[in-house]
């Protein structure tokens, strides 16, 4: 094809896109019948949030910068700027190990659903993966499992221990295997970093969401490694992605100091959880058991705690001396682990 | 004088062309890849926001209840992260 020929079927090919952008818009602006906030109107307001300070961590020498639960909803992993991941009792505030990372800036960890295994990774563009057992020292079993380009943001295990969930600075997501450390497929759609990823929480889910830099939210098909949709509304990088518990919505928190919630069925953005006195970024969310809370860490050291239906701040947990960089729900919803840049992991019940 | 400004002018026309030929040619990747994107997206099929809503509000309804973060618990006791008591001997 010479050049002629070829701008041609490009100009064509805009043309096209340019028309199905238009048609889209159009297709969900119908469906757009009514406002979250106008139904859940007649919804008791939430009066009373009970969640107090339980538990300090204290361990880390730096910027706190992911953590998970272990399924035994006991047990916290967290990684840390200072090149150490930790495993915590979360009930007794006691270290179990201290892994020393052969880099700084561990920004990614996560249990295995076994809870016998621990991934992480961050600067040096690899998940290491840690079996966890008391006889010996566990940095003698490590396994590097997938690399990247750039740095590893976010790991997450699929249901099995035998797989494991990347995204990276590299605008890519990756699906491995962990035993042979075979790349199973690859998720090109983001055209920068990619922050953030979660489950969809069925468990035969073949679904799953990623947010990025390039501002946009993208559902994926893990089978096929086809992005299946995509939602805009974000003002600057999305920072974090979390599945609605019910499976056909997902919130997300980012850097234009707004949470959202979009909805997979609807096609479209729901639900903005914004406030005029809340300016700076959200790093880090998570919704309760029932989704009705959402949890969002901001750069201000603060965790609000937003009603998703009617849209408005419930309460706002403040404890943290420096940016809430991580969050999450305990399995059973009985707790909320927030770490923060004060290099401390605080559990919240 | 006006020779050589010809020349550069040529010269700079041959860089552009196999520039904007390599150019064209991603380009072309790319869009398709864009527009296949939008024909996928295009074709899925909607509901209404009321009825998204509805389904929400219906899962939490369901869920409420076990939603301790959202209803405390019955007693403090059942809470694993409460303050313990401790009993001191004397």
């Amino acid at each position: 094809m010479d050049s002629a020929t070829e701008s041609e079927h490009i100009e064509k090919l805009i043309k096209e896109a340019e028309s199905l952008k238009i048609k889209l818009e159009d297709e969900r602006q119908k469906l757009n019948d009514i406002t979250l906030a106008s139904v859940a109107d007649r919804l008791e307001t939430i009066t009373c949030i009970n969640v107090k300070p339980r538990r300090v961590l204290k361990g880390h020498q730096a910027k706190v910068l992911c953590s998970d639960w272990s399924p035994d909803k006991r047990h916290i992993v967290s990684s840390s700027q200072d090149g150490k991941m930790i495993i915590w009792d979360a009930f007794t505030t006691n270290k179990e190990h201290a892994l020393t990372m052969p880099t700084i800036w561990v920004m990614a960890c996560a249990y295995a659903p076994s809870g016998t295994l621990v991934a992480c990774g961050g600067l040096d563009n690899k998940v290491t993966v840690y079996p966890l057992s008391q006889e010996d020292d566990v940095s003698t079993r490590k396994k590097t499992v997938a690399t990247h380009t750039s740095y590893m943001s976010c790991c997450v295990f699929p249901n099995s221990d035998q797989q494991i969930l990347t995204g990276s600075g590299d605008s890519t997501c990756a699906l491995w295997d962990v035993e042979s450390g075979q790349l199973l497929q690859s998720f090109l759609g983001h055209s920068s970093d990619v922050m953030s990823i979660d489950l969809a929480p069925s468990e035969t889910g073949n679904t799953f969401v990623s947010g990025s830099c390039d501002k946009m939210v993208l559902i994926w098909d893990m089978r096929t490694g086809q992005c299946v949709q995509s939602f805009e509304g974000h003002q600057s990088d999305v920072n974090s992605v979390k599945f609605h518990p019910g499976g056909d919505a997902v919130a997300t928190g980012s850097d234009d100091a707004t949470c959202r919630l979009f909805d997979l069925r609807a096609d479209r953005e729901i639900a903005v959880y914004a406030k005029e006195s809340i300016i700076f970024g959200a790093n880090a969310v998570d919704l309760s058991v029932s989704g009705r809370l959402l949890f969002a860490g901001y750069n201000d050291y603060t965790v609000n705690i937003w009603d998703t239906l009617k849209c408005q701040r419930v309460a706002f947990l403040y404890g943290h001396e420096n940016r809430v960089s991580c969050l999450r729900v305990s399995p059973d919803g009985t707790a909320l682990s927030t770490g923060s840049w004060d290099s401390t992991l605080r559990v919240w019940a | 004088m006006q020779e050589s400004i010809i020349c550069v002018k040529y010269y700079t026309k041959i860089l552009l062309s196999s520039t904007v030929m390599d150019m064209v040619t991603t380009n072309l990747q790319q869009q398709r890849q864009i527009t296949e994107q939008l024909r996928r997206e295009a074709a899925l099929r909607r509901i209404t926001v009321s009825k998204a809503v509805e389904d929400i509000m219906k899962y939490i309804t369901e869920h409420e209840q076990e939603d301790y973060l959202l209803v405390g618990f019955s007693s403090q006791k059942s809470n694993p992260f409460r303050e313990r008591s401790y009993c001191t001997i004397f």
